[in-house]
């Protein structure tokens, strides 16, 4: 983003006033939000309030709400019960007005167009756009303008996608499941691109199936499950809120796992079995008792992988 | 010119079929049918040059209006509709744009066909009659851009990618473009007296005959245009934009 004059926060203007007017604390304020389709409910009376310039991790299991939520932000669908406000506006206001910028999951690009052709509409569309250059740096779209849309590679895709995205240069991106048809170069590089932009006092709030991303991008996690919030804090904090270890060994087939203290999933991986318990000292004890040699024994705490794993079907129970 | 006009425009204009089959084939049509009946014994008389004439300028404008706007359904398909309603462009003027460029490419086929009926085929007319004419197709064109816009918002993509040649042929087929409605099996008549495309044409007859459209064949394809745009907004309301998954 080095065409940015000034490290001012980002704002959008509002239309109806012709005014510039400065972002309030809170990018995103949902309450009692609940989304039907037919007779399923996907969002569950769910709360969430991000401030202005935090990076928030949306995680869960397909179904637990993650893309009606968005869609709800972006004002896509009308949700049964509850209040988006985006900035201090509606949704489709906040859209209108360029506040936001968005990755969807389902989102495409026009046939018999190029992607120059598409770039120009979208940034044309928004008050202040991103000057085209460095918009085109920033995403690595440089040898693509010129290109048809159809002759684009799925990565390819993904990245003119993100151009349209941050054409405005908005200060809330909604990204959802962006980086799900890049190759893992292709990751990191959004990813560096986003910490850029976060650095820059962008809101970015994504959803993701891949934890090490949140892991690493995210300063905030929420964890969805049932169309609820079931955890929400630092990614350290989510972790920690998984008190129990993960106990992985080799095993023959006839070692007996059954009715250990402490152990809540036992799965069997080839060889390997994994426990996941809340007394470690204890479950190892009896597997000593019971003469199970205790090969390759590895113990740690919960990564945040397991963490969601439990919040979530925990959730669901 | 609005940007997403111009977008818009370009895509259409890319895409050579469509400028063959609305543009090209009405007046090589127009030529061929022509020529083929002065050849016949008897020759074709001035009537008969400017009915077909007529004929061909409804058939291309029908194809233009139709082709131009079921592709709509391609960009629901592919997810540009969405991607476009997280933007700042307005949906009003999504629509709106779909509309002008449906009716902007239903005027090409009305003037080439036209002048191929006026240069080629020596069909002659008063001046404020050939505007006349072009005016009123022109005008009529709507309807099949309302019916375009319905079908594109019904259809899903494979569906709407054969309908866009098919229900132009149909209509035009069982309207009389192709062949003359007088010399249709009553029952045939019949169907062709429910189409719209039947009366469309029958407005640029009534012009080229040197009178106004008549007052049945303006109602009933105002009817018609009423019925596809309410069934359109109706349809487009009912369609979700938001992805369900996940």
């Amino acid at each position: 983003m080095s065409g940015r004059d000034d490290d001012v926060p980002h704002y959008c203007r509002d239309l109806a006033r012709g005014q510039a007017r400065s972002v309030p604390a809170n990018a995103l304020e949902i309450s009692g939000l609940t989304v039907r389709h037919g007779d399923v409910l996907a969002v569950d009376g769910l709360d969430l309030r991000i401030g202005a310039g935090e990076t928030v991790a949306l995680l869960g299991p397909n179904g637990a709400g993650k893309s009606s939520t968005v869609s709800a932000v972006l004002g896509l669908l009308r949700p049964a019960a509850g209040t988006v406000r985006v900035l201090d506006r509606a949704p489709a206001d906040a859209v209108r007005a360029g506040c936001v910028g968005a990755m969807l999951q389902h989102g495409g690009l026009p046939s018999e167009a190029r992607v120059g052709e598409v770039v120009y509409l979208v940034r044309r569309s928004y008050p202040d756009p991103w000057p085209l250059e460095d918009l085109v740096a920033t995403t690595g779209i440089g040898g693509l303008l010129g290109r048809p849309v159809e002759a684009l590679s799925g990565g390819q895709r993904q990245r003119v996608m993100l151009a349209l995205a941050l054409a405005g240069q908005p200060p809330l991106l909604l990204l959802d499941e962006p980086t799900s048809a890049m190759d893992v170069e292709g990751r990191r590089a959004f990813w560096t691109t986003m910490r850029e932009l976060a650095a820059r006092g962008t809101t970015v709030v994504f959803a993701t199936h891949h934890l090490e991303e949140a892991d690493a991008v995210a300063d905030r996690v929420v964890v969805l499950a049932g169309g609820r919030v079931v955890a929400d804090g630092s990614t350290a904090g989510v972790r920690s809120a998984v008190s129990g270890r993960t106990v992985r060994l080799s095993v023959g087939d006839d070692a007996d796992l059954t009715a250990l203290p402490g152990v809540t999933t036992t799965a069997r991986q080839g060889g390997t079995a994994v426990l996941t318990t809340s007394d470690a000292e204890a479950t190892l004890r009896v597997l000593l008792d019971r003469g199970v040699p205790l090969t390759d024994l590895e113990v740690r705490g919960a990564s945040l992988e397991d963490a969601v794993l439990t919040l979530t079907t925990g959730a669901a129970r | 010119m609005s940007p997403l006009f111009a977008f818009q425009l370009r895509r259409v204009g890319r895409n050579r079929q469509y400028l063959l089959f609305t543009v090209v084939l009405p007046a090589a049509f127009t030529v061929f049918f022509t020529q083929v009946f002065a050849g016949a014994p008897g020759g074709i008389s001035q009537e008969a040059a400017a009915a077909t004439m007529v004929a061909m300028m409804a058939y291309g404008a029908i194809g233009a209006a139709l082709g131009a706007t079921i592709r709509l359904s391609f960009d629901r398909a592919s997810g540009w509709l969405r991607q476009l309603r997280v933007t700042p462009v307005p949906q009003t003027s999504v629509v709106a744009v779909d509309v002008a460029v449906g009716m902007l490419l239903a005027l090409p086929p009305l003037v080439v066909v036209a002048l191929v009926g006026r240069f080629v085929n020596g069909v002659r007319l008063d001046p404020g009659a050939w505007v006349g004419l072009v005016g009123v197709l022109w005008l009529g064109s709507a309807v099949f851009v309302a019916l375009g816009l319905l079908l594109g918002w019904a259809l899903e993509e494979k569906a709407a990618g054969g309908a866009i040649g098919l229900v132009a042929t149909v209509l035009a087929a069982l309207g009389g473009l192709w062949v003359p409605v007088e010399i249709f099996p009553s029952g045939l008549r019949a169907v062709a007296h429910a189409l719209p495309s039947y009366w469309y044409a029958q407005t640029g007859r009534d012009v080229a005959a040197g009178g106004l459209p008549g007052m049945t064949a303006v109602a009933v394809l105002a009817a018609f245009g009423v019925v596809f745009a309410v069934l359109a907004v109706a349809v487009a309301r009912r369609r979700p934009l938001a992805a369900v998954a996940g």
